[in-house]
């Protein structure tokens, strides 16, 4: 099979360049997919600085009005729609077909159709910057009328609508093959008892993405008409400004945790590895996954307790808000006990995991104060949510990226990474984060509220600000260490074989990088942990 | 070494925050005020809330650094040894699935039983004020009972039961007043209510929670909680042609257009034509400017004004030399 494709590929596919352009391989597109999100990570991420400087002190002129306003819109959006979605998609490429013992993707040039709509997509949303009249101005929400064509003139939020389209087709398709991949591709023996934790999220988190993102690519098309053809579906005199904030966030909430249950899948991988130890109730933890996607449905209009909405919705939508935190303590007392009485090894996979759980915990529980509606009354908008919101999405999601990509590094670039570098990377983002964003509680509460570029306010008020602007200026500086140890890392780490770290499932019985191919040959899966069951039988034929 | 330094040095830093934020007032470590019963009602809520949330965070976060301590891979243990293969407990699943579940419905029932109070339901059958509140791109216009209007600055009679009907007038905005109770928006098209008794008298200060523009930071508004007699013969004042011109160009057209027209966000418009042409004037206010031709979009912030309101604008508009005349050494900007 090798021999003839080298055979038939035309030469000019061959160039070290042009075989990137043109591959269907899914190992590599999942490297496109990883590279390019953290190129965008890193945009969006300058962009949070760029809005921490300005709001270092009272009354700072670093950034026009119109400026913070086009800033904090595509902060937003790039992080949601350029870097989480798709770094989970690279993830989920590059691993699933490993994880599961087959050879592929199940439709590979789809696979890479979506990859390439991805990166187009995200340079149109960015080019939105330089259209005539600004970019897009009304936050990652774009609610209307603020995004209507009376008060947002110019082609600024047009190319948002189409930057939102264009990945939201790309992640439709990449779900699908997802889907279509672990329903029918899986390895003999593997049941789906007994599929790894991390594929099991992919599923959710790609069910999950079909289900909703019509939703948003509706809204934004109805926008786009309203806008462009002189429709009025989002009139206010009908009820358009509320109808729009329903579609979006029927889309938005369930998009939080297409965002963080692939994040805990990859801890549900790491934390047993490192802790010499099989995941604590497999079972419950793959269903809580499903348990948290199917709530996550069911509870988007706590998004908009000060809408007017009747009291009788609000306690309906509260109660399931409520609701959600029970599947997801499941996980939290699952990961406890798979750490309870392991064997730590303290490498940095572990060390983000570890982050992830502290961290995460917070955002949960700020959640559910945040869902007790009347206490929202007064946090909702304000930089209490700014708060909550980082500690889900960077404590949880972010840091149990950075646990996957230390994790699978060694798999993808054939190296190891530099192990003290990266537990500096540990450090100085786990303080840089907590400096920034737990002054933001506090602040919160004192009243600031969300997307205001400039604040009159000194005193205590200004102090926490400068303390969440060191913070944010550290955690930058966590992210240059992270970006020398992965390069170099890269070129020039010690090579390492196919397991280096003792690891239960099947990406590890490939070789490190795996060859085009995957595997030659897929041992018969007996229990969710095969490269473990392998290694004993190994290990009782010596003995 | 390094680890312990980092780990002192964040322990040192939290422990200031709490220190800080403890003796700082409020400092933020509960909702400001309360000054009204609904902004108690949402206080006790908040600190019950926030103490469920308190022990569960102590405890997980303990249970974690406990295991990290406890259970770190010794010195002389190989890393290729396994821990104990437990594979689950069914009994501690149910048992941690049922507790959380427990006290998240007993937390979801003591908040339904706050929902009267936060509201302040009821106060519609009171006999009560009730007071429109048209948001505009970037000030607050209040409409009392007898036809009063007020721009910025809402005034309360204390302990008088009030019903705000907030609506918006060009974009989505939301009136939140942190000491008074929470927020609610006001959004076109659509007419919110929100209900408070301000029982302390003095001057709060509030601002616009929902993005809504340009100006999204500098929307503020202040309620002046006063006595009956004081409210009434205030509120009389401010009807008058000079007060209520005064109000209506620093909140209406000196946020963008800066108090001696001198421009800000909005062009330099002292001494601009238009500002003399009553329907040039008066179209303008009510459509804004949306059209390529123009450098500047100006929202539609007369929109829905009483006569008497343009009138007082254009008559102090007239009274300032400032503003009448061109400056001699700046030129008039674009449009409007």
């Amino acid at each position: 099979m090798a021999t003839r494709t080298e055979a038939m590929a035309p030469t000019w596919k061959e160039g070290s360049v042009t075989s990137w352009l043109t591959t269907v391989d899914h190992k590599r597109i999942g490297v496109l997919y990883l590279v390019t999100s953290f190129i965008f990570f890193g945009a969006a991420g300058v962009m949070a600085m760029l809005m921490r400087i300005q709001l270092s002190h009272a009354n700072s002129g670093f950034l026009t009005k119109g400026a913070y306003n086009e800033v904090v819109t595509m902060h937003g959006t790039a992080m949601v729609f350029l870097f989480v979605v798709p770094v989970l998609a690279g993830f989920g490429n590059y691993l699933v077909p490993l994880m599961i013992g087959a050879r592929d993707m199940a439709f590979p040039r789809l696979n890479a159709a979506s990859y390439w709509l991805f990166l187009l997509g995200g340079l149109v949303l960015l080019s939105s910057f330089l259209a005539d009249q600004g970019g897009a101005q009304c936050g990652w929400t774009s609610y209307t009328p603020c995004s209507s064509e009376e008060f947002s003139p110019g082609h600024g939020q047009d190319l948002w609508i189409l930057g939102i389209h264009l990945t939201g087709v790309s992640s439709i398709m990449g779900a699908i093959n997802f889907i279509v991949t672990i329903h029918n591709m899986r390895a003999p023996g593997m049941t789906w008892m007994r599929i790894p934790l991390f594929t099991w999220a992919i599923e959710a988190y790609a069910v999950l993405l079909v289900l909703v993102l019509p939703t948003i690519a509706a809204a934004a098309t109805l926008l786009l008409l309203d806008r462009q053809a002189g429709t009025t579906f989002f009139a206010p005199e009908d009820g358009g400004p509320i109808l729009w904030q329903h579609m979006f966030w029927f889309f938005g909430h369930p998009e939080v945790y297409i965002m963080v249950l692939p994040a805990m899948g990859i801890i549900s991988e790491v934390i047993p590895v490192f802790s010499r130890k099989p995941i604590f109730g497999y079972k419950a933890v793959a269903f809580s996954t499903i348990g948290i996607a199917f709530a996550s449905m069911l509870v988007w209009a706590h998004h908009m307790f000060t809408v007017g909405m009747p009291s009788y919705l609000q306690a309906f939508f509260a109660a399931t808000s409520l609701a959600v935190a029970v599947p997801t303590s499941v996980k939290i007392f699952n990961w406890l006990a798979t750490l309870w009485r392991g064997h730590l090894i303290f490498r940095a996979p572990l060390m983000f995991a570890l982050g992830f759980i502290g961290l995460f915990t917070m955002g949960g529980l700020t959640g559910i104060m945040l869902a007790v509606f009347p206490f929202d009354y007064q946090a909702h908008d304000s930089y209490f949510v700014v708060a909550h919101m980082h500690y889900v999405l960077f404590g949880g999601t972010v840091f149990g990226v950075f646990a996957g990509v230390y994790y699978w590094f060694p798999k993808i670039t054939g190296r190891m990474y530099h192990e003290r570098l990266a537990q500096t990377h540990f450090w100085l983002l786990f303080l840089g984060f907590n400096l920034a964003f737990l002054p933001q509680h506090l602040l919160g509460l004192m009243g600031m509220q969300r997307r205001i570029y400039t604040y009159t306010q000194g005193g205590i008020f200004e102090w926490y600000n400068v303390l969440s602007s060191i913070g944010a200026l550290l955690m930058g500086v966590a992210m240059l260490v992270f970006l020398w140890n992965a390069v170099t890392s890269w070129r020039t780490g010690r090579r390492v074989g196919p397991d280096p770290w003792g690891a239960d499932t099947l990406e590890w019985y490939a070789t490190s990088p795996p060859a085009p191919n995957n595997f030659d040959r897929v041992p018969y899966v007996t229990s969710a942990r095969p490269l473990r069951d392998l290694r004993l039988r190994l290990q009782e034929r010596e003995t | 070494m390094l680890r312990k330094l980092v780990a002192a040095v964040s322990i040192a830093v939290l422990s200031a925050f709490a220190a800080g934020s403890a003796f700082a007032a409020p400092g933020g470590i509960g909702p400001p005020g309360p000054d009204t019963p609904s902004g108690e009602a949402i206080s006790r809520l908040y600190w019950v809330v926030l103490g469920l949330c308190a022990v569960v965070f102590v405890l997980v976060e303990t249970a974690l650094i406990l295991f990290i301590i406890r259970f770190r891979r010794r010195r002389d243990t190989p890393e290729s040894a396994e821990g104990p293969q437990i594979h689950g407990n069914t009994r501690l699943e149910i048992i941690w699935t049922a507790i959380p579940a427990l006290l998240l419905a007993a937390l979801a029932i003591f908040t339904f039983t706050q929902i009267p109070a936060v509201q302040a339901q009821g106060i519609e059958d009171e006999q009560h004020l009730t007071i429109r509140v048209e948001a505009h791109q970037f000030y607050w216009e209040y409409r009392y009972p007898a036809g009063e209007v007020t721009v910025n600055i809402l005034y309360l009679p204390v302990d008088e039961p009030v019903e705000l009907e907030l609506t918006g007038m060009d974009v989505i905005h939301s009136w939140w007043v942190p000491a008074l109770t929470g927020k609610m928006d006001a959004i076109p098209g659509r007419i919110n209510s929100l209900r408070f008794v301000p029982e302390t008298t003095g001057d709060f200060e509030g601002k616009c929670a929902e993005l809504c523009g340009i100006q999204h930071a500098f929307m503020p508004t202040t309620v002046t909680v006063l006595d009956r007699g004081e409210f009434e013969s205030t509120l009389a004042s401010q009807q008058e042609e000079p007060a209520l011109g005064k109000a209506t160009w620093e909140g209406a057209c000196a946020t963008c257009h800066g108090l001696s027209g001198e421009g800000d966000v909005g062009p330099s418009i002292a001494g601009n034509g238009t500002l003399s042409n009553e329907e040039g004037l008066k179209t303008l206010l009510e459509n804004g400017q949306n059209t390529p031709q123009f450098d500047y979009y100006m929202p539609p912030v007369g929109r829905g004004w009483p006569p008497e309101q343009l009138a007082a604008l254009m008559a102090y508009i007239k009274s300032s030399k400032t503003l009448s005349t061109a400056p001699p050494t700046t030129t008039t900007g674009g449009g409007g």
